[in-house]
């Protein structure tokens, strides 16, 4: 794998019914914004529907993570926390990858 | 170096509430600070770990050591051990509980589905270089040996249909990908389709390549057209890469794909209906044999697989017959995707080996019922299917375990139904689904389907009598054997495993006329319980129809015959004065 970390959104209908199109957007504008060497990914449906819009976050040095019920605000926060600062943060990851 | 960073995470399995989950980060973060490591130690709460009902979780990372069911005593342990050093506690220890299995959605949620070299790299399209390398009989011989059954709910041996569309000659063959589908919350298809759709078409394939068609169709539903888009993004990328088209690999073999969309009638996901609306004649079933694989798509051999089936078959190409086989149980080998949706905590797409349990499935991934009330039932298979009951939920599911407690596994809706549901009121839906949807063309069907939910909608009204029970199962009988297509052969299904199971709740609404879940809005009825009732007035404003009489001083009263049963005033009511029973 390439050192470049990336973010991946769960974009089936079920993750965009729950606004996956917005936290994409939100993700990605704040990404190119800070100039961040994050990719940001769409993907399928992971599953966990009841936790949906899901955001898997995976950069060196911090644990694979995937962040559920992101709202604009949470994938705000997952930028300036977990990208900027290299914070995981409290109370919204669903599911601990590596 | 001992100034490694660590990350901690933390979660109260025994309760939904974050306010648990904290006071367990909270002893956590004193015990760090006594030990002066709190600095290069992260605490974090998460919102879900995997595990339920198990206590007090702590997983460290980057070792991945996970302890459960601990107290309080033991936290100084684990920090003076695992936090500050990197000892594993085994008296403590558990290990990540591995109950689903991802074969159908191994690159469900993890490939870009838009991009055909993110599937390449994950091991795609190996598995038709591979299949197009060997014989057909060869292909064939391969599902034969990894068991592979369909999983659009029937259980067919996929060898077998695609054996005999290949023995049949014929100028021209086909092969249709079924992903009409239509059961009241089960979404497998349209996720597979939208997350992995390269997946599918590998599978499509390789079938089209065992068969020797030279077309294939995909028959999606109208209402999916995110599904569709990718799909037939996938075929265009598929094509430009020459897995699709002319002299495949350079095989020779050539391979065409379609999209045909339908318009959303559930029986069209019946074969020979499927067939008709693909031909642009109205989609009715018509009478079997002679079967599609013998005489289908315009009159030529076709076969009609599902959505799953063709997925799994890419599956066995690229990683062998036996790695599939190896998965299951006796006669129901591999991986079924369900949907789980109803009264559970986690609803989602999960994919089990077979013969995993109904309770594991519910309670181990599904995390148990909503609000922690009892679980009454499990329904399976949609409106074909059943209602599996609490006792029974130790069951190993598989195709034939289902059929034999009279449910069927169907295309994989898994509905869980709490205490809070009535059985007469889930008959009731299923079988008016099955009503709206019945193509009319056969008698049985449309007209016992009819008459069977007049029967119901009599008993949930109050209005039945104990014959009743005997007509549904009469009707239901003559509808089993008498149907034109599966539509009718098994609409009677909810109605006849809920008769079995919960006959006692049909009996109440028939002698006592009570709905003791206040489902049936015919059965309800509403008091003012004048002990509580503090005369506010508030029901007597909010009530619709002047159902309620009285004044702030003598109290109010529900007049029986004028309400209506809308539960206004029960909602209303701050007081609980006003009781449904």
């Amino acid at each position: 794998m390439s050192s470049k970390g990336y973010v991946r959104i769960g974009m089936s209908t079920c993750g965009l019914a729950a606004g996956a199109q917005d936290v994409y957007d939100v993700l990605k504008e704040e990404i190119l914004k800070r100039d961040l060497a994050v990719e940001v990914k769409k993907t399928g449906c992971l599953g966990m529907c009841f936790a949906e819009p899901l955001v898997e976050v995976n950069i060196a040095g911090l644990p694979r993570v995937v962040y559920g019920k992101v709202d604009k605000d949470i994938a705000l926060k997952i930028v300036e926390n977990h990208l900027c600062a290299h914070n995981v943060f409290n109370d919204h990851i669903f599911l601990i990858m590596e | 170096m001992g100034i490694t960073q660590k990350i901690i995470f933390v979660r109260d399995t025994d309760s939904q509430e974050s306010a648990r989950t904290r006071d367990l980060a909270i002893l956590f973060a004193k015990a760090l600070r006594s030990e002066i490591v709190h600095n290069r130690v992260q605490v974090i709460r998460v919102a879900d770990i995997g595990l339920y009902n198990k206590g007090w979780i702590v997983r460290i990372w980057p070792q991945n050591i996970m302890y459960a069911g601990f107290s309080e005593e033991n936290i100084p342990e684990i920090v003076e051990k695992s936090i500050k050093g990197d000892e594993r506690i085994d008296s403590l220890a558990v290990e990540m509980p591995n109950l689903q299995k991802r074969i159908v959605l191994r690159n469900c949620g993890l490939i870009d589905p838009e991009n055909i070299e993110e599937y390449i790299a994950s091991g795609g399209y190996e598995g038709a270089k591979k299949a197009l390398s060997v014989s057909n009989d060869d292909v064939i011989e391969q599902v034969k040996a990894s068991g592979l059954r369909g999983r659009g709910g029937g259980g067919f041996p996929t060898w077998m249909k695609w054996n005999f569309a290949r023995n049949t000659q014929a100028d021209e063959k086909f092969i249709i990908c079924n992903a009409d589908e239509g059961d009241p919350g089960a979404y497998m298809d349209r996720s597979i389709l939208e997350g992995d759709p390269h997946s599918v078409i590998e599978g499509m394939i390789i079938a089209g390549y065992a068969l020797g068609a030279s077309r294939g169709f995909f028959y999606i539903r109208a209402e999916y057209p995110l599904a569709i888009e990718r799909v037939e993004k996938a075929i265009a990328d598929a094509k430009s890469k020459g897995f699709l088209g002319e002299n495949i690999f350079g095989t020779g073999f050539s391979f065409e794909l379609e999209i045909r969309l339908g318009a959303g009638a559930f029986v069209c996901g019946e074969e020979t209906a499927l067939i008709a609306s693909i031909e642009g004649k109205r989609g009715t079933p018509s009478p079997r044999p002679p079967y599609p694989s013998i005489k289908g798509l315009w009159g030529k051999p076709t076969v009609i697989n599902n959505v799953e089936t063709l997925a799994n078959v890419s599956y066995i190409f690229e990683k062998g017959a036996e790695a599939f086989s190896s998965i299951g149980t006796e006669t129901s080998k591999g991986t079924k995707v369900f949907a789980l949706t109803g009264k559970i905590n986690n609803s989602g797409l999960i994919e089990v080996p077979m013969g995993i349990t109904l309770r594991q499935i519910v309670f181990d991934i599904g995390g148990g019922v909503l609000n922690n009330m009892p679980i009454k039932a499990v329904q399976t298979g949609g409106p074909s299917g059943g209602v599996i009951p609490e006792r029974l939920l130790d069951t190993p599911v598989d195709y034939e375990n289902l059929q034999k407690l009279g449910s069927i596994m169907g295309s994989g809706g898994m509905i869980v139904m709490s205490e809070e549901d009535c059985m007469v009121d889930i008959s009731k839906f299923y079988l008016k689904f099955c009503v709206d949807e019945s193509c009319g063309k056969c008698a049985p069907c449309r007209i016992g389907g009819f008459q069977m939910l007049n029967v119901l909608t009599k008993i949930s009204e109050g209005k039945g009598d104990l014959n009743d029970l005997d007509k549904l199962r009469k009707i239901a009988f003559a509808m089993q054997k008498a149907s034109l297509c599966g539509l009718g052969q098994t609409a009677p299904n909810p109605v006849l495993s809920t008769l079995k199971y919960f006959e006692e709740e049909y009996k109440e609404h028939v002698v006592e006329k009570t709905c003791k879940v206040g489902k049936c809005q015919g059965l309800l009825r509403f008091f003012i319980v004048s002990e509580k009732c503090v005369k506010c007035g508030a029901c007597f404003r909010v009530c619709p129809v002047g159902a309620i009489t009285g004044d702030r001083e003598k109290g109010y009263v529900i007049q029986q015959e004028k309400c209506i049963k809308c539960g206004q005033c029960y909602e209303v009511c701050k007081f609980g004065a006003i009781e449904k029973r």
